[in-house]
């Protein structure tokens, strides 16, 4: 087993999935840091340039939630 | 409360507002003693006035609202407990401010002794000054005290780890709160907090500064148990100041020396025109006495309706600061929360990261970032430094954007140069055992935040006409108090029932624990309803759709066969909830067998056969507290205790056996349980894997029950049974659906905030209130529609709202008139212009786009652009995730 961890970049939808994230801090669940959160007004604003350009940034996976 | 010294010039409390400085007057040398006075000496703004004294003033006012509050008991008339003598027997509020942050020990948990050490075992003792007459005077339960008494177990678990003791001595425990049960199960169960039934007989001091607990268990043995610190779980009751008050203003107290208010109008005081909210009006926690607030400035509202809008002041408005073509100059601002992110994030390094930045002039930590103070010194920040943009790193900006947004307008910012970097609920919250990559992360997000603000730019927002007409969903009790406060204080309202009759689950039922008629006291609700020209009812009446948004809406009615569509500014959810039909102790095999509401069915009746019986039994939680249904359904027990005493009323030589697993008679709800005790109503506890079982043989109708008190299985014969069944909200999955408003998992409507916004819901215009929101009797059912209405009023009074300003905007100069952004908008806002230069391609009306950005993904031109979230901005953000991927 390497240490090796992937490195995620979400999209979240302002008002479900970013909400639903923050409900999870409330809820104090625990998840690996290893995540950006990048809010966006809903997951119709979700371009395939954005996360073309989060991978050629270095992410190892894009989420889009919505 | 004297756990520390404070000097005799001191701030009330660190959120205290305003924030400044007072002097003492009892201890100050100088005013007791006419020496001294070097505050006024070195004060450099000549702040400091001796001369002050308190003033009596006059003020002419047409209502009046009573919201005193409560006083904790004091436990140092107590010999037993020994709070007086022993340094680690605290009490609960004492115990509070130990836990809290801006607290004497910022948060740690130490023991009061001089050895200061971190206890490894707690006990809380629950009722202290309540329902005790022995010691005291307080016969009633105080409502809150087992749900703070748990929380604080839970908090001093997650402060001092799971190694931490925590054990809780009562006598029933009462989270008859929203999602309060789960509380209680999760502390038993994943927190491992001991619940021990049994009231201490005393505390005794041992070793060092230890304390011995000795108590009698449920099987009658006498034990002795050690804690390095006992909380004293204090009640409720009213100051000597408030009962002399109330005797100075007319208004009559209840036994308990709480404020006297009737089922039907349950925050008004015997005096007309007197209002009353909180814990004055009878022991409770923060959402009841929200939801009481909102119900007594309603009330004071319908007397009022003629004055509104007479003395309004016009805000003095800030004027906005043209910064095109500036430099950006970004302020970063990184909040502690208390311990909330500081516990967790190195904050001091997140700022000063931030202040590496580019564009960013300046950069600080504050405790509170939200609090009023900070406020201020933001504002002046932003004024003093200059500044054009800023970022807060906090919260989350789905609860406090717009209390920032509102400190950028009053520093003469547009609202919009504003981003929050979520450090807390997406951050120090979820990765609390790694502080490092938690720092690490939110460097990183403030970095992204900063790099979008630069690119952010002022906006406008249009203003939009709201419509004055309210439609209330459901003509319940709730529904209807809604819906009269609402026409009371001058809007038209319409109210939608799906059954042909108004009065919901309140015409089945009896009376009220007070003894009040129900259905006379309904009867003349129904008739003012009906006789009220600004409410319109609809009957057999159920919504089939609904267009628009908050201030313009348009629902379709379906009523007989027919549609309507109704225009309303605000809709109120009061779509209430059903009894279960149980399906378990021989339920429907037996005539004997009923629910409660079927036995109220008999006594509105009058059944002759209620006088004869013999015995009669009630099964409490039938359906409730459940793992399938986890929740109390708050009214069951006062319910059968009040029909158990009525049923002994009608007949003091029947036999009344009550079995219940916790009795919940909150607040003076429990004087109606001593009240049955006293005429001779058996109580018999059972736990949830010992359920009583039912039978019938030979026609014999057979109840086995383990007696708690003698540990011995007994039978009891009964001609009558009567199931106390949970409530059941009606879960309307279409209704949340066309309002966009969420469902818990019991089926019960989620509110905007559980605590502090009880009866609106996030979706702006949208309110909630009766059993939609959760199981209450009537009282609390006619105080949450009353509170409904006046947050709607909120709205409604203010005639105008603005839209956003994060919204899509064509350049029609790139436009290639495709049509895509006109066909996908869910909101229809996009068109074709139809005259000009442009006549032919797109445009988007700002007042209909919502912002979602469908059309901005989906332009091949590139012509639209959305604000706030435009392709450069997102852009920024991703190319600035930078090491973070």
């Amino acid at each position: 087993m390497s240490d090796w961890e992937p490195k995620i970049v979400a999209f979240l939808c302002n008002w479900c999935s970013y909400g639903a994230a923050d409900l999870a801090g409330v809820s104090r669940m625990e998840y690996p840091p290893n995540i950006r959160v990048i809010r966006i007004p809903c997951t119709g604003r979700m371009s395939p340039k954005f996360f073309l350009a989060a991978l050629r940034e270095g992410a190892d996976g894009v989420w889009v939630s919505g | 409360m004297g756990l520390t010294k404070r000097k005799a010039a001191y701030v009330e409390y660190a959120q205290a507002v305003p924030l400044k400085y007072c002097i003492s007057a009892d201890e100050c040398i100088y005013l007791q003693k006419g020496k001294c006075g070097a505050c006024k000496k070195l004060c450099p703004t000549g702040a400091v006035d001796f001369d002050q004294h308190a003033e009596t003033e006059t003020l002419q006012v047409g209502s009046v609202v009573l919201a005193p509050g409560f006083a904790p008991f004091d436990p140092s008339r107590f010999d037993n407990y020994q709070y007086a003598n022993l340094p680690n027997v605290v009490t609960s509020m004492e115990f509070e401010r130990v836990l809290s942050a801006s607290g004497p020990t910022q948060g740690h948990i130490t023991r009061f002794s001089k050895d200061k050490r971190e206890p490894q075992k707690i006990a809380w003792l629950q009722c202290v000054g309540s329902r005790d007459l022995n010691k005291c005077d307080n016969s009633y339960c105080s409502s809150v005290c087992c749900m703070y008494a748990i929380k604080e177990a839970v908090i001093a678990k997650e402060h001092l780890g799971d190694n931490l003791d925590c054990a809780v001595f009562f006598m029933d425990i009462r989270t008859h709160g929203k999602e309060f049960e789960r509380f209680y199960d999760s502390a038993r169960e994943k927190h491992a907090v001991r619940f021990i039934r049994s009231r201490v007989h005393s505390v005794t001091p041992a070793g060092e500064d230890d304390l011995e607990v000795r108590y009698v268990t449920e099987n009658g043995d006498v034990q002795t148990e050690l804690f390095d610190m006992i909380v004293l779980s204090v009640g409720l009751e009213t100051s000597p100041q408030v009962i002399d008050l109330a005797r100075r203003l007319n208004i009559e107290l209840t036994d308990g020396k709480f404020c006297t208010t009737s089922t039907f109008h349950p925050v008004a005081a015997s005096r007309e025109g007197i209002f009353v909210c909180g814990a004055f009006q009878g022991p409770k926690d923060i959402p009841q006495a929200v939801i009481d607030s909102s119900a007594a400035a309603a009330a004071a509202g319908e007397m009022l309706s003629a004055a509104r809008d007479t003395l309004t002041q016009t805000r003095e408005v800030v004027p906005e600061t043209n910064i095109t073509n500036e430099r950006p100059r970004i302020g970063v601002f990184v909040c502690r929360c208390g311990i909330n992110i500081a516990g967790v994030v190195d904050v001091a390094a997140v700022r000063d990261y931030a202040a590496t930045l580019p564009y960013v002039e300046y950069a600080t930590d504050n405790l509170y970032s939200c609090s009023q103070d900070t406020q201020e010194t933001i504002t002046q920040i932003i004024q003093q430094k200059k500044l054009n943009r800023v970022v807060v790193a906090a919260c989350t900006p789905k609860t406090h954007e717009p209390l920032f947004q509102e400190t950028l307008i009053n520093a003469g910012l547009n609202k919009y140069l504003f981003e929050m970097a979520n450090i807390r609920n997406q951050d120090s919250w979820v990765h609390k055992n790694n502080p490092a990559l938690a720092t690490k992360k939110a460097q990183d997000l403030v970095r992204m935040a900063v790099s979008k603000v630069v690119l952010m730019e002022s906006l406008k927002e249009a203003e939009l006409d709201i419509n004055p007409t309210a439609l209330v969903v459901g003509g319940g009790i709730s529904g209807m108090a809604a819906a009269k406060s609402l026409a009371r204080q001058g809007y038209e309202t319409h109210l939608v029932e799906k059954t042909e009759h108004l009065g919901g689950q309140a015409r089945n039922l009896f009376r009220t624990a007070k003894g009040e008629d129900i259905r006379a006291k309904l009867d003349q609700l129904i008739d003012a309803i009906q006789n009220e020209p600004k409410i319109h009812v609809h009957l057999n009446a159920t919504l089939t759709g609904v267009d628009g948004f908050v201030g313009n809406f348009k629902a379709t009615l379906a009523s007989n066969g027919s549609e309507e569509i109704v225009e309303h500014g605000v809709a109120i959810m009061a779509t209430g909830a059903s009894p279960l039909v149980p399906d378990e102790y021989c339920y429907g095999q037996d005539p004997r067998i009923l629910t409660s509401l079927e036995l109220d069915r008999k006594f509105m009746a009058a059944d002759p056969l209620l006088k004869k019986l013999n015995t009669a039994v009630f099964i409490q939680c039938v359906g409730s507290r459940e793992p399938h249904r986890p929740y109390c359904s708050r009214v069951c027990c006062t319910h059968a205790v009040d029909n158990a005493l009525q049923l002994k009323r009608l007949n003091p030589g029947m036999n009344v056996f009550v079995l219940y697993r916790d009795i919940r008679t909150y607040g003076e709800r429990e004087l109606t349980y001593k009240e049955a005790r006293e005429a001779g109503v058996i109580f018999i506890r059972f736990a949830l894997d010992s359920k009583p079982q039912v039978r019938i043989e030979d026609g014999r109708l057979l109840i086995n029950v383990t007696d708690h008190i003698i540990g011995r299985l007994v039978e009891l014969e009964a001609d009558l049974l009567i199931l106390a069944t949970a409530i059941i909200p009606n879960r309307d999955e279409k209704l949340a659906n066309f309002f966009k408003i969420p469902l818990n998992e019991d089926g019960f409507f989620v509110e905007r905030h559980a605590k502090l916004g009880p009866s609106e819901f996030a979706t702006d215009g949208v309110f909630l209130c009766g059993l939609a929101h959760y199981p209450k009797p009537i009282d609390e059912a006619i105080a949450q529609g009353q509170a409904a209405a006046s947050r709607a009023v909120t709205l409604l009074a203010r005639k105008t709202i603005f839209t956003s300003g994060t919204i899509a905007e064509t350049n029609p100069v790139l436009c290639s008139r495709c049509g895509i952004c006109v066909s996908i908008c869910p909101y229809s806002a996009p068109s074709f212009r139809e005259e000009g230069p442009f006549a032919g391609r797109a445009q988007i009306n700002p007042v209909l786009c919502k912002g979602c950005g469908l059309c901005v993904a989906s332009c091949r031109s590139g012509a639209i652009h959305l604000k706030g979230f435009d392709n450069d901005q997102v852009f920024a953000q991703i190319f600035t995730l930078d090491e973070a991927v």
